[in-house]
């Protein structure tokens, strides 16, 4: 079991590394370098001016000095101050230091955010436990709301429930989150007024219902469906195997035969999905957080990727990666766990 | 300025006769295929169940819509008549400026929101299928081979799935489709790579089979040859000799990142598949006769899977659909007055609360076209299980 | 040589002259009043010179100390003010750093930071006085050397984008990219002269733009980072800096602000996004008290929400321009084409909703001092057509570019749907505001908004004299340039005006731009935010606002 975790560690450190090169070579194609240029200048700069503070900001050296700086493994340069030519801070704002170091991410740091002006990790951090609060929400909605449909729907296939059950859990996967959200807010803030059509200020002044509620409702219904359809697939499964009808025989009421036997068999199969549900959630965050402005990981990664922040972009697709990778870690061995039959190699 | 209203019955009955020829259209290849359904095999079927026949309708709906699009819509989708700025549904034109009736209202540049839900359809309909064909194309050809040797080439690939499926979608069309990376060689690049696919696909399919049939395999070979390098010259290079194939950079850049972002889906479950049918007797029969590997893989695996993959391509359909919509709403790529229904909500949803009436018929059209696909997907599902 | 104070009792005699056109009717009033303040005149002796009263500023109560103003305002990442390139960049810093001019929403300028200034007759000498009771936050006084290291820091052209450079005038060398020796120089302690080579009428006026704002002297050496060192002369004192959320500004507590008692105890900006939506549910809720500006679309909403509407006639405009490097607008014919197939009132009101006042194109607007009304030119689909026919170029396909913020696209496609409309064919292209600036001085076909000047020669001279760095439209016409130059050196504006009609015309005839409309700009605030309103150039000085509680 070790060995496994071990090795999909590795993979994981790998995909990483692979993604980032990637990612490091999109963001510095020409047009987004100048992108970057731009929004560090003034907009109506001159292509001269823009290519001098290129230059100067270090942003023309080799592809893979640059990389490496970002890594780690090679020293960040410091500018040199044409007028006095003595070395000065890159990046003030983020306090890099006026002499060349050893600074990337096998040093622990992730750089600086060009666009908001901090170090990576000061923006990164409190916008991951922003998405922590939407996804918590999201979860404590979505998991039980889900699972419910999803076990009434199949205790009894074919059944009057069974089949609206259904069509409601079909109807929510057909509506993306930029559509429900469009709709709750027309019939939520902007009809009955009940609710706050934006969650701005679940940022600064704290999370409560008034301003909450949207988001985490347009979220969760998206997944609803999904997640309640797997459930009642695994239910329906579960309820016709041979130790379910034993039960019956016994003759214990349907009601303790689907609570003590069926239910922990039928959930092994929406756990799992719901851990694989995380890349996809991961989806969501970044249209909810820009479609009510709350400003949580996927806000932070839309504007990083808006405004070419390049070392803010490169930690985004390392935190996104990370947690894609991680979640289908967890779901194998959650499921190894929860279901003894399976062994992992 | 007052404008002229009409009741909210006659516009549900206007814009109820305004699609005409797609009821026309529907009831003659529902109503056929209806009275053929035994012949009709796996569709055939569908005719049976309820969920079928709805899912198949409002597929048709929007299919047909999209082919009659300039029918059905009374004006253009990007013209506009200054005076019907946000108006009300069922606002009358006056006489001078063309008359008829703006049935949805108009929007905050004063088009027929009507009209531009109907072109929108076009799009959406042209690009959500293709793009997921070109998909599954390259999800096969390389799941194939993937499952059916494992090993070194399967982790490989499986690799490289893998990578791009934990990468974020949005963060993924934000570096794709960017306007400046039209500038660069990297969308053609990734053009020319995924247009291969479909090429070698068939020129596999035709080879392992008429190999020992020269007369057959050089003409299908030379047919897929000519008419796919005409293709590929037209939407990669944009040099089609002829001047008919051409995409503009925009869409091919969608076209790309969208294929892009589904084959891996695609990669996984045919090489699962793969994995599952390599140890059904009938490939082991093929082997005994000393079958090529790649004969049985397209020839004996492939044919095998079409049940899920039929499913597949119907949900994900949907899914690039959904995709599509996100680019709109993001404002990435498509072209802008593009009527398509993400753009639309996206530009409506900015003032929902002054005007309501233009963000609700492309979120209900949306939404609509994915359900139809689902429920479809669903009864296929249920049909091809009862096999 | 005779100099004339600002804010005294002494103009020169063509000023006096002009008051009397003004009192018949004869010249614009709002004309009046912006030149009698750049050649000296106080706003009192300038009413008064109209025979009319100073207007009255809604002061019936007297403020009250106490509370803190939430103003709904983008927050972008701060820059040194030479570098802002929005309005909102500058003002999250206004209430810190301050400008030595102000234009007023009466149209005049006042000194602000400086006490007064001098100019001789033909603008070519300016002796500017310092405020002598200004001290900066780190308790040092505000003297003749910090003006003179903020001029050097603004001719400094090797400091990318700086856009100081261009509204220096010949101040600033074009040689050695600084300033010019000897340009600017110490009278005093708190007195500094600054010589120009040419006549520049526009010097006060630019000293009163949005990146004009005066910095410390230790400012560039310490890293040219507002938000670690907030050294300013303000009424407020920087708290915290959160860009694309929050900026909050104290009271200022270390020394006293020259301008008297600081009603509010603190400004906060707060960042809403680009979704109008979240700012009204913002007010509704009450998370804000004023907001920096409200979209025409939201005008009623915000008025039902029973806040109090301010609105200012601006010179903020955006024009669609045809580069004449590129085929086919090297040719007239089309370019006029273009113009008479689109109906600026039209534009105006599907761009804009109507908020504003449709344009003429010539890039002069009626609240500028030097507008001269040329004939009208109407909508002319036929004449269009057959323009372009003759230049052979009817079947061409435009491709009318432009950034994606909303009034600038709206504008674009309001604007494309006429050519359509009068049978050209026109494609759209509309790019993220972040690439859009990247080439677009080159562009062959696209729109480029310009922000509120004061007077009409600014613009002009920016972008359509030859070989300006921000000439975009390639337009190279040495009389137009001839012209332009002897407009900046006149004083009296009737002679000026003859220029002015000429320049207009040879701007309108040259087809270049459509310009659509001049914005109208609005805000919002709660009832109890008393003082608060929307500038022409969209500046927020919130020191003198105050709140009462009801």
């Amino acid at each position: 079991m070790l060995q496994f975790i071990l090795r999909r560690l590795g993979i994981m450190a790998l995909t990483m590394l692979c993604l980032t090169v990637v990612v490091f070579f999109l963001i510095s194609l020409e047009p987004n370098l100048k992108k970057l240029a731009i929004s560090q200048t003034e907009s109506r700069a001159t292509q001269e001016q823009l290519e001098s503070w290129l230059q100067r900001n270090g942003y023309r050296q080799n592809f893979f000095v640059r990389y490496g700086q970002w890594l780690g493994v090679v020293k960040k340069q410091p500018n040199i101050d044409a007028s006095t030519g003595k070395a000065v801070s890159r990046f003030v704002f983020c306090d890099e230091p006026d002499v060349a170091t050893y600074s990337g991410i096998l040093q622990g740091d992730f750089g600086c955010s060009t666009k908001f002006r901090v170090p990576v990790a000061q923006k990164l951090l409190p916008a991951l436990g922003a998405t922590g609060i939407l996804m918590f929400w999201v979860m404590v909605t979505m998991v039980p709301v889900a699972l419910l449909i999803g076990i009434l729907a199949g205790m009894r296939e074919g059944s009057r429930t069974d089949r609206t059950l259904s069509a409601v859990s079909i109807m929510t996967t057909a509506t993306p989150e930029y559509v429900s959200g469009v709709i709750f807010s027309v019939i939520f803030a902007s009809w009955l007024g009940w609710l706050n059509g934006s969650a701005a200020s679940a940022t600064t002044q704290g999370v409560n219902f008034y301003n909450f509620t949207l988001p985490v409702m347009t979220m969760a219904v998206y997944g609803i469906g999904y997640i309640a359809r797997m459930t009642r697939a695994s239910m329906v499964e579960v309820m016709t195997q041979q130790y379910i009808r034993t039960a019956r025989l016994k003759g214990l009421s349907f009601r303790s035969v689907v609570i003590k036997h069926a239910l922990r068999n039928a959930l092994i199969a929406p756990f799992t999905v719901i851990m694989l549900q995380f890349p996809w959630l991961l989806t969501g965050v970044v249209i909810v957080e820009t479609m009510f402005r709350y400003q949580g990981f996927g806000y932070t990664l839309v504007e990083a990727a808006s405004n070419n922040d390049i070392d803010l972009l490169l930690a985004c697709s390392l935190v996104s990666v990370f947690v894609v990778l991680f979640t289908q870690l967890l779901s194998d061995i959650g499921y190894a766990y929860l279901n003894p039959r399976i062994r992992v190699q | 300025m007052n404008l002229e209203q009409i009741g909210t019955l006659q516009i549900i009955v206007s814009s109820v006769g305004r699609f005409w020829p797609v009821w026309l259209a529907i009831a003659m290849v529902m109503g056929t295929s209806f009275l053929y359904r035994k012949k009709l095999g796996l569709y055939g079927q569908l005719y049976e169940t309820n969920v079928g026949l709805l899912g198949l309708a409002i597929c048709f709906f929007w299919l047909f819509t999209a082919v009659f699009s300039s029918v059905i819509a009374p004006y253009d989708p990007i013209s506009q008549i200054a005076v019907m700025k946000d108006a009300l549904p069922g606002s009358v034109v006056p006489e001078g400026s063309g008359g008829g009736v703006y049935l949805f209202g108009g929007d905050k540049l004063s088009r027929d929101v009507f009209s531009r839900m109907v072109y929108g359809s076009q799009i959406v309909l042209i690009i959500a299928p293709a793009a997921t064909l070109f998909a599954l194309m390259v999800g096969a050809t390389l799941g194939l081979p993937a499952g059916y040797y494992g090993g070194k080439i399967d982790t490989l690939l499986s690799f490289l799935a893998n990578m791009v499926l934990a990468f974020p979608v949005i963060l993924l069309f934000y570096l794709l489709v960017t306007p400046g990376i039209m500038d660069t060689p990297v969308p053609y690049v990734m053009a020319g790579v995924f247009f291969l696919f479909p090429i070698i696909f068939f020129c596999a399919l035709f080879y392992t089979r008429f190999k020992n049939r020269p007369d057959r395999l050089y003409l299908l070979l030379g047919l897929t040859i000519l008419l796919g390098g005409w293709v590929y010259l037209g939407l990669v290079f944009n040099a089609d000799p002829l001047g008919i194939v051409s995409i503009d950079p925009n869409q091919l850049n969608i076209f790309i990142a969208v294929v892009f972002a589904s084959s891996p889906g695609v990669f996984r479950i045919v090489r699962g598949l793969v994995m599952d049918i390599k140890t059904r007797d009938y490939v082991a029969a093929a082997q005994t006769r000393g079958e090529t590997p790649w004969y049985i893989m397209l020839w004996e695996v492939l044919p095998n899977a079409r049940g899920p993959l039929i499913v597949d391509t119907c949900l994900r359909i949907g899914y690039t659909t959904i995709l599509l919509g996100t680019l709109g709403y993001f404002g990435l790529g498509l072209a802008p007055e593009s009527p398509d229904w993400g753009t639309a909500i996206k530009d409506a949803s900015r003032l929902l609360r002054t005007t309501i009436h233009p963000a609700l018929p492309p979120t209900i059209a949306l939404m609509s076209f994915v359900l139809g696909l689902n429920l479809l997907a669903d009864a296929l599902r249920e049909q091809s299980l009862k096999d | 040589m005779a100099f004339y104070k600002n804010n005294g009792d002494r103009v020169p005699d063509h000023i006096l002259e002009m008051a009397g056109k003004a009192r018949s009717g004869e010249m614009d009033r709002r004309e009046f009043l912006a030149l009698a303040s750049v050649f000296g005149a106080s706003v009192a002796m300038a009413y008064g010179l109209l025979g009319l009263p100073v207007p009255a500023k809604a002061q019936d109560t007297t403020p009250k100390p106490g509370g803190v103003l939430r103003v709904q305002m983008f927050v972008k990442a701060p820059k040194q003010p030479r570098l802002a390139d929005w309005t909102e960049i500058a003002n999250t810093m206004r209430q810190q750093l301050e400008a030595l001019v102000y234009y007023t929403p009466e149209y005049t300028f006042e000194p602000f930071l400086l006490e007064g200034w001098e100019v001789n007759d033909n603008a070519t000498e300016y002796i500017m006085k310092l405020r002598k009771n200004v001290t900066w936050t780190n308790g040092d006084p505000f003297v003749a050397e910090d003006l003179l290291y903020n001029l050097e820091a603004w001719c400094d052209a090797t400091v990318e984008g700086n856009s100081m450079v261009a509204r220096m005038g010949t101040l600033a060398d074009k040689s050695t990219k600084k300033m010019r020796e000897g340009g600017a120089t110490k009278v005093d302690d708190h007195t500094v002269k600054v010589v120009l080579t040419e006549p520049d009428i526009s010097f006060i006026p630019n000293l009163a733009d949005y990146p004009a704002l005066i910095v410390h002297k230790t400012f560039y050496e310490n890293g040219a980072d507002f938000v670690k060192t907030p050294i300013g002369t303000g009424p407020f004192e920087l708290v915290s800096f959160d860009v694309g959320q929050r900026v909050v500004y104290k009271r200022r507590e270390t020394g006293a602000w020259w301008g008297g008692d600081v009603m509010l105890d603190g400004v906060e900006f707060i960042d809403y996004g680009t979704d109008p939506n979240a700012a009204v549910s913002a007010f509704e809720s009450g998370e804000v008290d004023a907001n920096y500006e409200t979209t025409p679309d939201y005008l009623q909403a915000l008025d039902d929400l029973g806040l109090k509407k301010s609105e200012a006639v601006t010179s903020i405009t955006i024009v669609a321009r045809t580069n004449v490097n590129n085929k086919p607008y090297d040719d007239q014919k089309v370019r006029n084409a273009l113009q008479l197939a689109v109906d600026n009132a039209v534009v105006l009101q599907l761009g804009q909703n109507g908020a504003g006042v449709p344009a003429e194109n010539h890039h002069v607007a009626p609240i500028h001092p030097e507008y001269v009304e040329l004939p009208k030119v109407e909508r002319d689909v036929e004449k269009a057509k057959a323009l372009l026919t003759e230049a052979g170029q009817l079947d061409f396909e435009h491709e009318l570019i432009s950034s994606d913020e909303d009034w600038h696209k709206n504008t674009g496609d309001a604007i494309a749907a006429q050519l359509r409309d009068a049978g050209i064919k026109v494609k759209r292209t509309v790019l993220p505001g972040s690439t859009f600036w990247n080439d677009w001085t080159k562009y062959p076909y696209s729109l480029t908004n310009w922000t509120m000047r004061p007077l009409g020669v600014q613009v002009l001279a920016l972008a359509y004299r030859t070989g300006e760095a921000w000439n975009e439209t390639g337009y190279s016409n040495p009389e137009f340039d001839k012209k332009l130059a002897e407009a900046l050196s006149i004083n009296d504006p009737e002679k000026r005006k003859v220029v002015m009609k000429d320049i207009e015309k040879i701007l309108q005839d040259s087809g270049i731009i459509i310009q659509p409309f001049w914005r109208k700009v609005y805000n919002h605030h709660a009832e109890k935010v008393q003082g608060y309103f929307q500038h022409p150039m969209q500046q927020l000085n919130l020191g003198k606002v105050w709140i009462s509680e009801s």
